[in-house]
């Protein structure tokens, strides 16, 4: 983790929704992986008081591309303080050949990094987009990506052959009450597949951060082998493993 | 320039520099040693401890305020033994002191926890945590039981109201120095669920109130050192507190927003207490000075 200053050099309206900011960045910064976040800091004066906590979407030619919502107003070469890289990688199985990403109640965001990896590795995705996330514009997609969106209560259509075809499951939840919603999901998926296997239903965190490095406790969470930071150890969690 | 931040005595506790991170900023020490040059720091209060684990809570943890936040954890911790068996190497290592946050919760666990830190040569004091609505009889047993069990200098973390009554307590059940204060409870609405929240508050507004606390107290108890703790946010900030009465100072909320700032405020103040005795001009260091010049200064002129 390092504090540097990133540079907005581009900015370009994805969807109805949402924009993509090209970031100049510093080298180690170039390195984030799916599922590592950036805490920025956009201001001096202490109104946000905390620093915010960017998804980048991906990279291209060393800029790093953060998605943020369309009513959120940024000029290019705005400078932003970086503190980074936080979290660890995404874990992905090593014979893997279907994924499934699921937003349920909130957009997808913090999963969409993984789908140009995953294709590139021919891999097939699967979004899932339930509840809210219905709302997320996914005009801007890769075709390859097979996009499904369900109803408020986290049911689609042919929902247990979807979920039987997939090897591993990364679900993002809406931030309010994470815990709740999360074993919901593990209750519901329990539901539709007998045995839920180790490494394959993952839940990414996303608590509200106030030190984002480790220092204040306050993203703790309880695990089957005592307790994890999500700013450290997270953001992804075995759902199977914690203590929900 | 070495300052005595505790009671004179054969256990007293002297920094280099009167700036440390205030217990629950700054982890066990780990965490911000890429960010941070930790030797410029005075000492280092770690996260606090309980004796027996304790589990975080499942409410909201955090809910950002304006110009502040208030955090509510359930101050997780894996208990005492497991703390000293995880990081007991690392204190050891670092070159400054380890000053041990010790949650004041039951009398009988602060008489236990404080004879076991007290075999333990990496840890160089003892500041416990007194809980919001203690009474000043409960904190004096409290510092009492302490006191009992451990040579260390013994700290005493002040909830911010009835600083007055406690702190005097305190004084006379063998406290080594008082820090005011812990962070202020406060209850906000947390816009995610709709509920109200209790929790600690931190941000540049506590610093206008617990100033005002180390002023009158630094008057009233002169004979036991008082250490500044709560909004610093600038250098300024704590130079305000040493102009209060404070010895030193802990920065609490700052190092999670800009960790650099803690470093700052530390070879600043550390300056600053050495240039104000001899009436010198205090702005010898400012961050914009890199290291090179830094080391140019200190240089010794060669014999040739």
């Amino acid at each position: 983790m390092n504090v540097s200053e990133a540079i907005i050099e581009r900015i370009r309206q994805i969807n109805a929704g949402y924009q993509h900011l090209e970031l100049a960045v510093d080298e180690p910064l170039q390195k984030i992986k799916p599922g590592q976040t950036l805490l920025v800091r956009q201001t001096e004066s202490w109104h946000p008081y905390l620093r915010e906590h960017w998804w980048t979407v991906g990279v291209r030619e060393k800029r790093l591309i953060v998605e943020r919502p369309l009513d959120e107003h940024y000029t290019p070469s705005q400078v932003i303080n970086v503190l980074g890289i936080v979290g660890q990688p995404y874990r992905f199985r090593r014979s893997l050949r279907n994924v499934m990403l699921i937003a349920h109640d909130t957009a997808p965001t913090p999963l969409m990094m993984n789908i140009p990896w995953l294709l590139g590795n021919n891999i097939s995705v699967t979004l899932v987009l339930t509840g809210e996330g219905t709302r997320y514009p996914t005009t801007h997609l890769d075709e390859r990506v097979e996009i499904i969106h369900g109803e408020p209560d986290f049911t689609w259509q042919d929902q247990v052959m979807t979920i039987g075809w997939a090897d591993q499951i990364f679900v993002v939840v809406n931030p309010y009450d994470e815990i709740s919603h999360f074993k919901e999901i593990v209750e519901r998926i329990t539901d539709l597949r007998t045995i839920i296997p180790k490494n394959y239903l993952f839940g990414v965190f996303r608590p509200e951060f106030a030190c984002g490095a480790g220092a204040c406790n306050a993203c703790m969470i309880r695990t089957q082998q005592g307790t994890s930071l999500v700013c450290m150890e997270g953001p992804a969690y075995d759902l199977t493993q914690l203590i929900l | 320039m070495s300052i005595q931040i505790t009671r004179p005595g054969k256990n007293s506790l002297i920094l280099e520099t009167p700036v440390m991170p205030a217990a629950g900023t700054f982890g066990y020490g780990e965490v911000y040693r890429d960010l941070i040059n930790i030797e410029k720091l005075g000492a280092i209060v770690t996260h606090p401890i309980s004796y027996e684990p304790r589990t975080p809570t499942n409410d909201t943890r955090v809910i950002p305020l304006d110009a502040g936040v208030l955090i509510h954890t359930g101050l997780p911790n894996p208990g005492i033994n497991k703390v000293l068996r995880q990081h007991r190497n690392l204190w050891t290592m670092l070159p400054l002191p380890i000053i041990v946050h010790l949650i004041a919760d039951r009398e009988d666990y602060v008489r236990k926890a404080a004879a076991r830190l007290d075999e333990e040569a990496c840890v160089d004091a003892i500041e416990i945590g007194l809980y919001d609505d203690i009474t000043y009889r409960e904190a004096a047993q409290m510092v009492t039981a302490a006191v009992s069990k451990t040579e260390k200098p013994l700290l005493v973390r002040l909830p911010l109201q009835d600083a007055y009554e406690i702190a005097e307590a305190v004084r006379d059940a063998g406290a080594s120095s008082i820090v005011v204060s812990a962070p202020p409870r406060g209850t906000a609405r947390d816009p995610k669920s709709g509920r109200l929240i209790t929790g600690r508050i931190y941000g540049p507004i506590v610093k206008t109130m617990v100033l005002q606390v180390v002023e009158r107290l630094a008057k009233r108890i002169q004979d036991v050192p008082i250490i500044g703790a709560g909004g610093i946010h600038s250098q300024q900030d704590a130079r305000d507190y040493i102009d209060a009465g404070a010895v030193a100072v802990q920065v609490d909320s700052i190092t999670w927003i800009s960790p650099p700032e803690l470093e700052y405020i530390a070879r600043d103040l550390g300056g600053w207490i050495v240039t104000r005795q001899s009436g010198a001009l205090p702005d010898e260091w400012h961050h914009g000075m890199g290291d090179t010049e830094k080391k140019a200064t200190d240089k010794p002129t060669s014999v040739t």
